[in-house]
């Protein structure tokens, strides 16, 4: 809602967080006014207008001559109407999968999805590639709603993007379906579901306003008692329920930015990206302090996996040295290794490390899936220290 | 007499049909005449076959080759064919009077608040003299902290204010979370305490939404049918106490007439 400015993004916030993405763009944060660009997740009801309103913003984001970077996630989609830098449908075929899995529809985007967020990775370069030259980055997400908000795929997606670029989620909501009291009333519940679910930035956008004016739903926001009355002629839900949804609607309400733009004339689009700019300074004062915190934890808790994992090769180390004398010294430097300020020791103890496992092979012949097991995490340190050798 | 239909909802992948067929094995465990009502148009394999099927009135695959549409809007095409033709369902109704069913429904919530479809058939089934439940299912797999739980929440209320049944959500697949099933974690939002939910949403989400946890604690605490039934689908238990709390919501067994007992089987009363 409007009131949003009066929520502590001071204009003064806080330095942002440096250089989210990884080092590849060093050069380019040196630049004091550097940029990124702004991540609009679009989610909605099937049918609401999501890629009929994507398609719209690409051609007034082009005509202003802005930079957009659009991303298809609809494998199901028989043709996408703006020009998607990357398309879902290029990586997996969603037919294909149906028949490979005996799958239904459903399960065949759910799958799809899934196999594609396998190499979102590879996404996030290519984006991170062009980011500098980039002011938006366009998301559109599968018909069927809950396949992005329900499921692990669409959490991850969400998630890498908003730890790398402010990121805004706009909840397309069919305005001229949604003029019954109790269908908006659901419709609201379940974009506050996706608040709670995505935390990011949220911003709820009327589309098809051409049709129907979205001013009913702002009188509703913005009044509650006028949406209280339509909703007692409207529904024979009991009414101290439907009082304590409002309740909570109307708090939602609070927090909440409202565009409502016609994808047919255009009209609202300007309004809509000033909204996207209000999300992206609450992204900034809000969202990403509460990110590096999480990235902190992450953090904390990848080093302890490392040091077990050290620790539990060099327990198998030691074992090992009762077989041969010399792996009790390559268990020894070993430990040092791990230390990046010796990276001759490191190397001298990979070699001792390798030179034990050869040893291993050739007095047991056969070695159990565990033990292997064991190995190929002693290969994972391995491959660790490699960094400190150049 | 006792018409009876439990509607089973709930997002793709979440177990609708897998909570199904538990409810029938175990309907028919204890000696319950019970048929499954298969509404999916895109449903693929049961275990149980459906005594009605949608997709014998109209098959999504023919639809979406027929027609043209992606997968949304053929599915959107069978539901709204299915209300066009409704005296088939009637007609197919109309063989298992008397007995208990279970609808195995689609998932999309577009059918439940965009297009009245599900609110029509539930009202159609209504005059039909129908006691209906609704049977909202989460995957207690994506109830991580509490503002998923949240979440959960709000997209089941969602379900419920349109269709206006008895409601029960039920968190699924608790089987899956091993040992987080016993901890106090889960528990927590089994049984909601108002005063530790607010705590931990506070935690987890930013400052300007304090108000808003607090309101819908508020919702929670008022209103117990935003309240979660487990279903571990292993245990014997979960199932039969999942089942008395949907016998309870649509009062099943309280007109029942006593039976001639057909076979050996007759604890049609109690679940335990």
């Amino acid at each position: 809602m409007s009131s949003s400015s009066t929520a502590p993004s001071n204009p003064s916030n806080p330095d942002p967080i440096p250089a989210p993405p990884s080092s590849t763009d060093a050069s380019s944060s040196s630049s004091p006014s550097r940029h990124l660009p702004v991540v609009i997740i679009v989610i909605g009801m099937a049918g609401s207008g999501k890629t009929s309103f994507i398609q719209r913003l690409y051609a007034h984001l082009h005509a202003k001559g802005d930079a957009a970077y659009c991303i298809n996630l609809d494998p199901a989609v028989s043709s996408v109407p703006f020009p998607a830098n990357i398309d879902i449908r290029d990586t997996v075929n969603y037919k294909e999968v149906m028949k490979q899995y005996n799958l239904g529809p459903n399960g065949g985007i759910l799958t799809s999805l899934n196999l594609f967020t396998t190499k979102f990775d590879q996404v996030l370069g290519l984006v991170e590639k062009r980011a500098p030259n980039l002011k938006y980055i366009i998301l559109d997400t599968p018909g069927q709603i809950e396949i992005f908000t329900w499921s692990a795929s669409g959490q991850i997606v969400a998630e890498a993007l908003a730890a790398s670029y402010p990121t805004v989620v706009a909840y397309v909501v069919d305005t001229p379906r949604t003029t019954q009291p109790s269908t908006f009333m659901a419709n609201m519940l379940y974009a506050c579901s996706i608040l709670y679910k995505t935390r990011l930035p949220f911003l709820l956008l009327f589309s098809k306003t051409d049709v129907v004016s979205h001013d009913y739903a702002l009188d509703w926001l913005q009044d509650y008692e006028s949406y209280q009355r339509a909703l007692a002629r409207d529904t024979s839900y009991s009414a101290s329920l439907a009082n304590s949804m409002c309740l909570v609607l109307e708090e939602f309400y609070r927090n909440l930015r409202v565009a409502g733009v016609s994808a047919v004339t255009g009209q609202g689009v300007d309004g809509f990206l000033e909204e996207v700019e209000e999300g992206r300074k609450e992204y900034e004062s809000d969202y990403r302090p509460y990110l590096a915190k999480l990235a902190e934890e992450r953090r904390v808790r990848e080093e302890k996996r490392k040091q077990d994992q050290v620790s539990r090769l060099m327990k198998d180390l030691r074992v090992s040295g009762t077989a041969s004398g010399s792996s009790t010294g390559a268990a020894g430097k070993g430990k040092s290794a791990t230390k990046p300020s010796a990276p001759a020791a490191s190397r001298g103890g990979r070699a001792m490390v390798a030179g034990g496992r050869r040893q291993m092979w050739a007095e047991e012949d056969e070695m159990d899936v565990e033990e292997e097991a064991r190995w190929g995490a002693g290969g994972a340190v391995e491959d660790d220290d490699d960094e400190y050798d150049d | 007499m006792g018409k009876h239909a439990v509607m089973v909802m709930g997002p793709a992948g979440s177990g609708k049909s897998t909570c199904c067929r538990t409810l029938m094995t175990h309907c028919e465990a204890t000696g319950r005449s019970v048929h499954l009502v298969n509404l999916d148009p895109a449903a693929e394999n049961f275990e149980y076959q459906p005594s009605i099927d949608i997709r014998e009135l109209v098959p999504l695959d023919d639809v979406m080759d027929e027609l043209g549409y992606g997968p949304n809007g053929g599915l959107v095409y069978c539901m709204e064919y299915l209300i066009d033709n409704i005296e088939w369902l009637d007609e197919e109704l109309q063989s298992y009077d008397d007995d208990y069913l279970i609808l195995d429904c689609p998932g999309q919530i577009e059918l439940y608040t965009h297009i009245p479809v599900m609110k029509r058939l539930v009202s159609h089934m209504q005059r039909l003299n129908y006691s209906i439940c609704g049977v909202y299912i989460i995957d207690s797999q994506f109830i991580e902290d509490t503002a998923k739980f949240f979440a959960g929440v709000l997209s089941a209320t969602s379900a419920m204010v349109q269709l206006e049944v008895p409601h029960i959500n039920v968190m699924s697949k608790m089987d899956l979370l091993g040992e987080r099933a016993e901890s106090a974690e889960m528990e927590r939002y089994l049984e909601p305490d108002p005063g530790l939910l607010l705590e931990d949403a506070n935690v987890t989400m930013r400052p300007r939404f304090y108000r808003l946890n607090e309101a819908l604690v508020k919702l929670i605490e008022e209103f117990n049918m935003v309240q979660f039934v487990p279903l571990n689908i292993e245990h014997e238990d979960s199932v039969a106490y999942l089942l008395a709390q949907i016998d309870n919501a649509m009062q099943y067994g309280e007109d029942l007439e006593p039976k001639e007992p057909k076979d050996e089987l007759t604890g049609n009363y109690d679940d335990e």
